[in-house]
């Protein structure tokens, strides 16, 4: 993982089929990153939980809106992923209701930070591990 | 969903989040005549916390009225989520479906 790698994806979030499909390819960008089990399940059920909260609103009452994911790697073995949500539902108190989603985003992430401004913003940061052939110190 | 002398049984498969919420509630909503209740996600790979706090919900619901509650589980995946959202001692949780409905049929829960 030298060089840095990218993924962007922006679904409609009253598609019912939104969360798992940005799921799918998040999976398969771990995959190509050589991230592998159990992490990468774990990588993908934090994203999951920022995702479902992302269109939980949007589905239930059909309101229109998207959610766009931007994961990336830097060099020192960590992985970015943000998940934003720009639908109608900026005002809300994402700590209402939502409360068990972010104890598990939490309990998997090594850093996680909400930004309600101009939508909303879950921001995750995973340690993904050295790669096999590291030659390198990583220091944090 | 299918039933087993009064335990009702819930079948639920494949990945179970956010967008089967309504799925998910319409399943549980019919499970009322049994005096337990199996939830099988044995063939279920993936849960989100939406979908686990309406698991809650219906486990609460079936407490008041004293109805024994089981989840069924198969996926490593639906362990750990149940482990990160700290409710892994919440549930009844079983990986046999023997064991299950041996525990659901008991006279004495404990």
């Amino acid at each position: 993982m030298t060089g840095r790698s990218e993924l962007r994806i922006n679904r409609d979030t009253a598609d019912p089929s939104t969360p798992k499909a940005i799921r799918q390819a998040l999976g398969a960008f771990l995959t190509a990153l050589r991230i592998d089990s159990p992490l990468r399940e774990d990588i993908i059920i934090a994203v999951g939980e920022a995702v479902a909260n992302a269109v939980e609103h949007a589905y239930e009452t059909r309101d229109p809106g998207t959610v766009e994911l931007h994961a990336a790697t830097d060099a020192e073995n960590t992985l970015l992923v943000d998940v934003y949500d720009r639908g109608a539902f900026i005002e809300r108190d994402l700590r209402e209701g939502r409360g068990l989603g972010l104890r598990i985003v939490r309990a998997i992430a090594r850093a996680v930070s909400i930004d309600t401004e101009g939508g909303t913003r879950v921001r995750m940061v995973f340690d993904t591990g050295a790669p096999a052939d590291a030659t390198e110190q990583t220091t944090f | 969903m299918d039933s087993q002398s009064s335990i009702d049984v819930v079948r639920l498969v494949g990945e179970l989040d956010v967008s089967r919420r309504s799925e998910l509630r319409t399943a549980l909503s019919q499970a009322t005549g049994g005096r337990a209740v199996l939830i099988d996600l044995g063939a279920v790979s993936y849960l989100d916390s939406t979908v686990i706090a309406d698991l809650l919900r219906f486990r609460a619901e079936a407490d008041e009225n004293g109805r024994l509650v089981a989840l069924l589980i198969g996926s490593r995946q639906v362990a750990r989520v149940l482990e990160y959202a700290g409710l892994a001692q919440a549930f009844a949780v079983f990986d046999d479906r023997g064991r299950a409905l041996t525990y659901l049929a008991g006279t004495s829960p404990t």
